[in-house]
């Protein structure tokens, strides 16, 4: 009991006026925005795909391209949530991006049926996949060092989606910049390792974000 | 809490002896050992200080506590089993315990009763009456015109040699 009151009386003595951590909403703003605009500086460094023109008239790759900006922005909003013990108390919001990636499937699952008949597939493979894990590189450790001023109490699922929006970001920049239309190896070696990185994620947030 | 974020520390103390007194019965519910439940309860407590910046004073307080009581919770038990396991005997190691026959008897009736006659004959008598004519003390004191406290040490000595001749 003697310990008891030393404790608090040591923590009240800590006790000086702090800085409240941001709403969630706007440090997922804090989130998306960087990742837009990194994105938006790789691709001014890298150029646009060659026949994006063409592309943009492609209704399954605009499709592609939208909703993989949205598991993006639902990733961001999910770890910018995760970020606080309580969830915000806003525990729904939290699983926003496992809707996104199953609605992100759908879309794939339209593009490939639309793929017909099937384009050619490139010659390189595991090289996009180094290209997405380059690009996500600073996106991964921004969003960690973002979260890891905070107070995560599911840092396994934390990881994981800080692992997924920073992904989403090289997944979204390697499809804006190389012209290719085989959907057989943009789910083989673009988004498929993005999803494996994202399960990688959840042994990450436990190393990164346990405090 | 809002107060303590604002830097009053009587307002912090305080609300940290009511966190301490909301959560008491929560960990002593889930925690076998008091001691634990205490140490436990520090660490949340220290926790709830280090994440106090994460609290939005616009919303209970209640639940942001309990989550950050959970967390610390698991932390504990997920220790604690961890550390059970590594003391736990791998059953591998047993085997040659368990092979042994222990409803067999490692000494005779025949043994104790040689060991016994080989005993004084006062301490011999006093083993016999006692038990396995089933006198009492008292009423082997009166047979052998003895003390009965004289009696039981008589019999303490010579089921002491007796133990230490069997078990050689």
């Amino acid at each position: 009991m003697k310990d008891f009151e030393q404790l608090v009386a040591q923590l009240a003595g800590e006790a000086s006026m702090v800085k409240p951590a941001p709403h969630p909403y706007l440090l997922s703003l804090k989130l998306i925005g960087a990742g837009a605009v990194y994105l938006a500086v790789s691709l001014a460094v890298s150029g646009l795909r060659p026949d994006w023109t063409q592309a943009i008239s492609q209704p399954w790759f605009v499709a592609e391209i939208v909703i993989l900006f949205a598991v993006f922005v639902a990733a961001s909003l999910s770890a910018a949530l995760l970020s606080f013990p309580d969830l915000h108390q806003k525990r729904g919001l939290v699983f926003a991006p496992l809707w996104m990636f199953g609605l992100f499937l759908i879309v794939m699952w339209f593009a490939w049926r639309a793929d017909s008949p099937p384009a050619a597939l490139p010659l390189h493979t595991i090289e996009c996949t180094s290209c997405i894990v380059l690009v996500a590189f600073l996106p991964t450790a921004w969003t960690f060092y973002i979260m890891r001023n905070y107070a995560s109490t599911h840092f396994h699922w934390a990881g994981s989606v800080a692992i997924l929006s920073a992904f989403s970001v090289g997944a979204l920049w390697l499809r804006l910049q190389e012209a290719n239309d085989s959907i057989a190896h943009v789910v083989e070696w673009h988004y498929l390792p993005t999803l494996a990185f994202a399960v990688l994620g959840l042994w990450i947030g436990r190393r990164l974000l346990k405090w | 809490m809002r107060k303590a974020l604002g830097g009053d520390q009587a307002a912090y103390a305080e609300l940290l002896r009511e966190t301490a007194r909301l959560l008491r019965p929560f960990l002593s519910r889930r925690i076998g050992f008091e001691g634990d439940a205490d140490d436990v309860l520090q660490e949340i407590l220290v926790s709830i200080h280090k994440a106090r910046h994460t609290y939005d004073g616009n919303r209970p307080y209640k639940p942001w506590m309990y989550a950050i009581a959970k967390f610390r919770l698991q932390d504990y038990l997920r220790m604690h089993y961890a550390d059970q396991l590594r003391h736990a005997e791998d059953i591998d190691d047993l085997e040659n315990i368990l092979g042994a026959d222990v409803t067999e008897p490692a000494i005779s009736y025949e043994s104790i009763s040689g060991e016994v006659l080989k005993l004084p004959e006062r301490q011999a008598t006093i083993l016999r009456l006692i038990h396995q004519e089933g006198y009492t003390s008292k009423e082997v004191a009166a047979t052998l015109g003895m003390t009965e406290s004289a009696v039981k040490v008589a019999a303490h000595r010579a089921c002491k040699v007796l133990r230490q001749k069997l078990e050689r």
